[in-house]
C-alpha cells in the first residue's frame, strides 16, 4: 500500500517517465523485430543513441551548438538592448504609443522569416545574416510586454513615491521598472521561442555551420540516427532554456501569479 | 495662536476629456492647530479626498491658498505624509523596506534608515514582521505598514484618507484605538477622512461637516469627550448625541447628494 | 485654425499611428529618387511602386495564382488538422489528470523546441510535395490549440461545475453547459497564436524543399535578385496574417466580454 501513496505524490513524474520510456522500448521494438529498417526512412533509439555519443561526446555537434548560441545571443541581446526602451517609452508617453503601435503590431503579426532569403542574399551567410533574424523575431515581444507592464503600473505606487517626495529617476527606478519586470520577463521568455525559429531559419536556408545546418545536412546526406541526435541535442536545449526562464520568472516576480497561454 | 494648517478659499475644479467639469471644491477654507485631531466628514464627491491631496501636494487648487506653518504649499514634502486607503505598499518590497521609502528618497544612509524603520515597526506593533512580503500580510497588518512608513519621516501632519475603509468592522475597531495610541505618542497634526461618523467622533478633537459638492464647509464640531479616550465612551448617551448632532447637520447633504444619480 | 485643432484631437490616435506608416512608406519610395545608392545596394533596393507593379505583372501573367492556391491548400489543411487533434487532445487532458500526465512531457518538450527543426525529416518521409509542408504546419499549430484548451478547460471553476451537477448534470452535460462556453475565449487565442504558427510553417516549409508556392516564390526571387517580387510575396503573407489575425481578435473580443480579468494575448 506504500506504493501507492507514493504514486498520488508523484503521479505526474511518475506517468511522464513511464510514458517515455514506454515509447522508447516500444519504438525499439517495433524497429528491431517487426518493421524492416529502411535506413533512408527509419531508424530506431539504440542506433539514435550511438549517433548521439559520436557527434556529441566526440564530435562536431557540440562546436555547431556554440556557433548557433554565438549568434543568438547577439540577436537576443540586440532585442533586450532595443526592445525594452522603445516598449517603455510607448508605455510610458501616450503619443508615442500612438504613433508606433499600428506600425510595429503589423510587423508583429507577420511572418517576419519571409524576409530570410532576402537578408541572406544581401547579408551573405554567416553571423551577421543570422543574428539579424534572431533580432527581428525575437525585439517584439520585449517591446510589447516591455509596454503592457509600464501601463500596468499601478497609479497609486507612482502618487507614493511621489507624495515622499520622488523625482522622475525616482519612479522609473522604485516603481515602473519592478512593476513591470514580470511582464519583460515572460515576454523574453516569448522571445526565447521565437528567436530559437529565426536561427534554425537562418541555418536550414544557407549556412556553413549551426545545429540547424547540421541537422538539414544530415538529412541531406540521409544520416538519420545523427539527424535525430542533432534533434535531441536542440530539444534539450531548447526545453533548458524555457525551463530556466520559467525559474527566472518565479524568481523574479514571487508576488505575482500570472495567468497567460504559452 | 496661530493655525497651523491654512486653507483659504481653495477651488479645484476638474476638467475630464469630452464630459462636463466637475467643481470639486469652491472657496473651501479650513484652519487647523497644532496637534490637532481633526476629521473630515461629507457625502460622496464632496471634494474631501481632494482637498487632503491639495494638502499632501499632489494636486494643485485653481485658486485659493494653502499654508502650512506660514509657507505655502507648492508641492509634495516630506513634512506631510499620507495614509492611503488602498495601502499603496510596494509589493516587491519587504516590510522594512517599504517603511525606509521616504527615508531612502531622502538620502539618508542605510544604516540610520533601519535603526528609524525597525523603532516605528515596533511601535505599530509588527516586530517579527520586517522581512515579509505585503502579499503575505491580512488588511489590519498592511496598513500598520502604511501607517510606520507615513510617521518614519517625521512629517508634521499626517494626512489620512479613509485608511481604515478597506478593512473588516472588527480590525477597523482595532486599528483605531491603536491610532489613538501612536497618536498620543507622537503628537502629529492629523488630519482624517472618513465616511464614517462614529469613526469621525471616535477619534477626533474635531469634526468638520462638508457640503455635497461643490464642497464647502457647513457646519464645525468641537467633540468634548476626554482623552485618553476608550471603547466604552461610544456606548455612552453622550457619545450618541455627538453621532446625532453629526448626523443631523450631514443627511441633508446626502439627499443632495442623491441627485448625482448613485 | 481652431477647427483643424479639435480634428487633429480628435483623431490624434489615428493621425499619429497611420501617417507614422505613410511617412515610412514615402520616405522608402523616395529613396532612390533622393540618393544615389552606391553600386551593390542598388541590386537589392526596390520601392513601394515597383513592388505594386511587380504585384500587377504576376497576376496578369498569371504566374501568381498557383502559387497563392498551393499555399493555401498547405496552410488550411494543416490548420484544419491541427484543429481535429489539438481540441479534442486538450479537452481530454483538460479533465483527466492520468492521460495529462502520460502525455505532459511530450507537450512541454515538443512546445518547447522549434518545431521547423523537424522539416529535414519531413521532407525525408514525406517528399517535397505538399504533405511535407502540411505536416509542418500541423505540428506547429496543433500545440497551442492544445495547450489553450486545456488551459480552457482546467481553468472552469470548481463552483459552477458544483452548481450544474447539482441540478443532475451527468459528465456530457457539464462539458456542454460549463466547461465548453468557459474554454471558448481560451480556444480562440489558441486559434490565433496557431494561425501564426501555421503561416510560419508554410513560409518556411516553401523555402527549404519545394517547388511551388509562395515561399518557393520568395526564395527563388530572392537568389535572382528579383527583389521587388520577393517584397510581393512578403506583402502577401503579411496581408493575410493581418487579416486573420484580425479577425480573430475580434471574435475574441466578442466573447470575451463576460471575463473580468484579461488573458494576455501577446
Amino acid at each position: 500500500m506504500a506504493f501507492k501513496a507514493i504514486y498520488q505524490e508523484h503521479y505526474r513524474a511518475i506517468l511522464g517517465t513511464v510514458s517515455v520510456l514506454a515509447l522508447i522500448f516500444l519504438w525499439e521494438l517495433l524497429l528491431t523485430f517487426v518493421i524492416p529498417l529502411n535506413p533512408f526512412f527509419f531508424t530506431k533509439p539504440s542506433l539514435i543513441a550511438v549517433a548521439f555519443q559520436e557527434q556529441v561526446i566526440h564530435g562536431a555537434l557540440w562546436n555547431d551548438l556554440a556557433v548557433s548560441s554565438r549568434a543568438f545571443i547577439w540577436g537576443f541581446g540586440l532585442a533586450i538592448l532595443f526592445g525594452i526602451p522603445i516598449g517603455a517609452v510607448m508605455g510610458w508617453r501616450r503619443r508615442a504609443e500612438y504613433t508606433l503601435d499600428p506600425f510595429l503590431t503589423a510587423l508583429y503579426a507577420s511572418p517576419l522569416v519571409a524576409l530570410a532569403p532576402l537578408i541572406i542574399v544581401v547579408f551573405g551567410v554567416g553571423l551577421f545574416a543570422k543574428a539579424m533574424l534572431v533580432f527581428l523575431l525575437s525585439v517584439f515581444p520585449f517591446i510589447f510586454n516591455t509596454f503592457a507592464g509600464v501601463r500596468s503600473t499601478d497609479r497609486l505606487l507612482i502618487n507614493v513615491v511621489r507624495s515622499f517626495g520622488g523625482h522622475e529617476k525616482d519612479l522609473y527606478l522604485k516603481v515602473i521598472f519592478p512593476s513591470s519586470l514580470p511582464y519583460i520577463v515572460a515576454g523574453a521568455r516569448i522571445a526565447l521561442g521565437r528567436g530559437l525559429v529565426g536561427i534554425i531559419v537562418g541555418e536550414f536556408y544557407a549556412a556553413s555551420e549551426g545545429i540547424g545546418f547540421a541537422i538539414s545536412r544530415f538529412g541531406d546526406t540521409y544520416k538519420l540516427p545523427e539527424m535525430f541526435a542533432g534533434i535531441l541535442v536542440l530539444m534539450i536545449a531548447a526545453v533548458a532554456l524555457t525551463e530556466g526562464m520559467r525559474k527566472l520568472e518565479d524568481i523574479l516576480a514571487p508576488w505575482r501569479a500570472s495567468q497567460e497561454s504559452r | 495662536m496661530a493655525p497651523f494648517i491654512q486653507a483659504t478659499n481653495i477651488t479645484l475644479v476638474f476638467k475630464p476629456k469630452d464630459r462636463e467639469p466637475v467643481a470639486a471644491l469652491r472657496d473651501f477654507s479650513l484652519e487647523v492647530i497644532r496637534g490637532e485631531f481633526v476629521s473630515i466628514v461629507g457625502p460622496s464627491g464632496c471634494g474631501k479626498s481632494t482637498f487632503l491631496n491639495i494638502l499632501l501636494g499632489l494636486l494643485r487648487p485653481d485658486r485659493g491658498e494653502m499654508a502650512l506653518n506660514g509657507a505655502r504649499i507648492t508641492g509634495p514634502s516630506q513634512e506631510r505624509a499620507m495614509v492611503f486607503q488602498e495601502f499603496g505598499l510596494l509589493p516587491w518590497r519587504t516590510v522594512l523596506a517599504n517603511v525606509e521609502l521616504g527615508l531612502e528618497l531622502k538620502g539618508m544612509p542605510a544604516a540610520q534608515r533601519a535603526e528609524r524603520a525597525n523603532n516605528l515597526i515596533n511601535l505599530v506593533g509588527l516586530k517579527g514582521f520586517e522581512r515579509h512580503y505585503p502579499h503575505e500580510l491580512s488588511g489590519g497588518m498592511k496598513q500598520r505598514v502604511g501607517l510606520a512608513r507615513a510617521l518614519a519621516t517625521e512629517p508634521e501632519v499626517l494626512l489620512m484618507d479613509e485608511p481604515f475603509a478597506a478593512l473588516d468592522a472588527q480590525t477597523r475597531d482595532s486599528m483605531q484605538a491603536e491610532l489613538l495610541q501612536v497618536w498620543e505618542q507622537t503628537k502629529k497634526t492629523v488630519l482624517f477622512v472618513t465616511h464614517s461618523i462614529e469613526e469621525a467622533a471616535y477619534l477626533s478633537d474635531r469634526v468638520i461637516v462638508m457640503t455635497a459638492r461643490p464642497g464647502k464647509t457647513k457646519e464645525i464640531l468641537k467633540i468634548h469627550l476626554p482623552r485618553p479616550r476608550d471603547y466604552e465612551m461610544r456606548l455612552s448617551p453622550e457619545f450618541n448625541d455627538i453621532k446625532a448632532t453629526i448626523w443631523n447637520t450631514l443627511k441633508d447633504e446626502l439627499v443632495t447628494g442623491r441627485d448625482d444619480g448613485i | 485654425m481652431n477647427r483643424l485643432v479639435n480634428f487633429y484631437h480628435d483623431r490624434e490616435h489615428y493621425l499619429l499611428g497611420w501617417g507614422f506608416i505613410l511617412i515610412l512608406l514615402l520616405a522608402w519610395e523616395a529613396i532612390p529618387r533622393v540618393a544615389v545608392l552606391p553600386r551593390g545596394l542598388s541590386l537589392f533596393f526596390t520601392t513601394p511602386t515597383r513592388v505594386i507593379e511587380a504585384f500587377y505583372q504576376l497576376i496578369v501573367e498569371n504566374k501568381i495564382q498557383h502559387h497563392f492556391y498551393v499555399s493555401s491548400v498547405e496552410f488550411l489543411l494543416g490548420l484544419a488538422l491541427a484543429i481535429a487533434v489539438g481540441l479534442p487532445l486538450g479537452l481530454i487532458t483538460g479533465r483527466s489528470r492520468t492521460i495529462d500526465a502520460l502525455v505532459d512531457s511530450y507537450v512541454t518538450v515538443l512546445n518547447a523546441t522549434p518545431r521547423l527543426i523537424f522539416l529535414p525529416l519531413f521532407i525525408l518521409w514525406f517528399g517535397i510535395g505538399m504533405w511535407s509542408k502540411v505536416m509542418i504546419v500541423f505540428i506547429g499549430a496543433v500545440f497551442p490549440l492544445l495547450i489553450n484548451t486545456h488551459e480552457g478547460v482546467k481553468n472552469i471553476d470548481r463552483v459552477l461545475v458544483d452548481v450544474v451537477r447539482s441540478f443532475g448534470a451527468n459528465e456530457w452535460q457539464v462539458l456542454k453547459t460549463v466547461a465548453l462556453p468557459n474554454s471558448v475565449p481560451y480556444i480562440v487565442v489558441g486559434l490565433r497564436l496557431a494561425i501564426g504558427r501555421a503561416v510560419l510553417g508554410v513560409v518556411v516549409g516553401e523555402f527549404f524543399g519545394a517547388s511551388e508556392g509562395l515561399g518557393y516564390m520568395i526564395a527563388s526571387a530572392a537568389t535572382n535578385y528579383k527583389v521587388d517580387v520577393v517584397f510581393v510575396g512578403v506583402a502577401i503573407f503579411m496581408g493575410l496574417s493581418l487579416i486573420l489575425t484580425m479577425l480573430v481578435k475580434n471574435i475574441e473580443t466578442r466573447l470575451s466580454r463576460w471575463r473580468p480579468e484579461e488573458i494576455k494575448t501577446f
